[in-house]
């Protein structure tokens, strides 16, 4: 990331870094399982937060995706809403 | 009809007996108000994510149905009134039924780690000496390590 702000101070007012790629478009995964805890852990802050699309690079239809199943992994206990 | 993918958790005070006839209740619900059982996974003893009326462990059973598109809510009735059920889910499900995969290790799992690790240290030991094969068993060491953060 300090790269990355070193970059845009060089380069002109307005253009941006090099967009992240998502990475379920790159795996081909057409459905998000809730099911998948260690990939969805990838996804989440070390306090159990849905990782925003600016930080993880998903695109919006898998961010949404990745949401619901989060949602639902917590549910049923799966995967933490908070962790102290 | 439409298929369903239902996954609960049964408190694990619960004796293997009591269990499984909760479990075979359940499937029975399925088959009496016309639907099908199309699997049942019981993935076994998990620790939760966060503790449910101060329990720490549940027994995970993933059950895929076809059934009517009234089941679902009284399925979800009968899970509310089975004081052994800690938590349900019930969601609509599309396309072929996936092989059985075993990617969450169950709980118990996690007595079994200790005891494979201890002859990968006690190999490396000799193997320090020689330079080369030292390696193998560090790389092993660290393919083990992220599944016990899984569980």
């Amino acid at each position: 990331m300090s790269e990355d702000r070193g970059d845009r101070a060089r380069r002109p007012r307005g253009r941006k870094p090099r967009r992240k790629v998502c990475t379920f478009c790159v795996d081909k995964i057409q459905h998000i399982d809730y099911k998948d805890i260690a990939r969805l852990r990838r996804f989440t802050s070390e306090r159990g937060k849905i990782l925003p699309r600016r930080m993880s690079g998903t695109c919006a239809k898998h961010q949404r995706q990745l949401s619901t199943a989060i949602k639902r992994a917590r549910q049923i206990a799966l995967l933490p809403y908070t962790t102290d | 009809m439409n298929q369903y993918e239902v996954m609960y958790v049964i408190d694990t005070a619960l004796e293997e007996q009591a269990r499984s006839e909760l479990i075979n209740r359940f499937s029975n619900l399925v088959a009496q108000n016309g639907g099908t059982v199309d699997r049942v996974d019981e993935w076994g003893k998990r620790r939760l994510a966060y503790a449910i009326n101060y329990k720490t462990e549940g027994y995970y059973v993933l059950m895929y149905i076809t059934a009517p598109a009234d089941l679902p809510r009284e399925l979800e009735r009968n899970f509310r009134i089975a004081d052994a059920v800690l938590r349900s889910l019930v969601i609509r499900f599309e396309g072929p039924i996936p092989a059985k995969r075993e990617p969450l290790k169950p709980f118990v799992a996690r007595e079994a780690a200790p005891a494979a690790e201890a002859p990968v240290e006690a190999a490396a030991a000799p193997a320090a000496e020689a330079a080369a094969p030292a390696e193998a068993p560090a790389e092993e060491a660290d393919s083990e390590a992220p599944k016990a953060e899984i569980e």
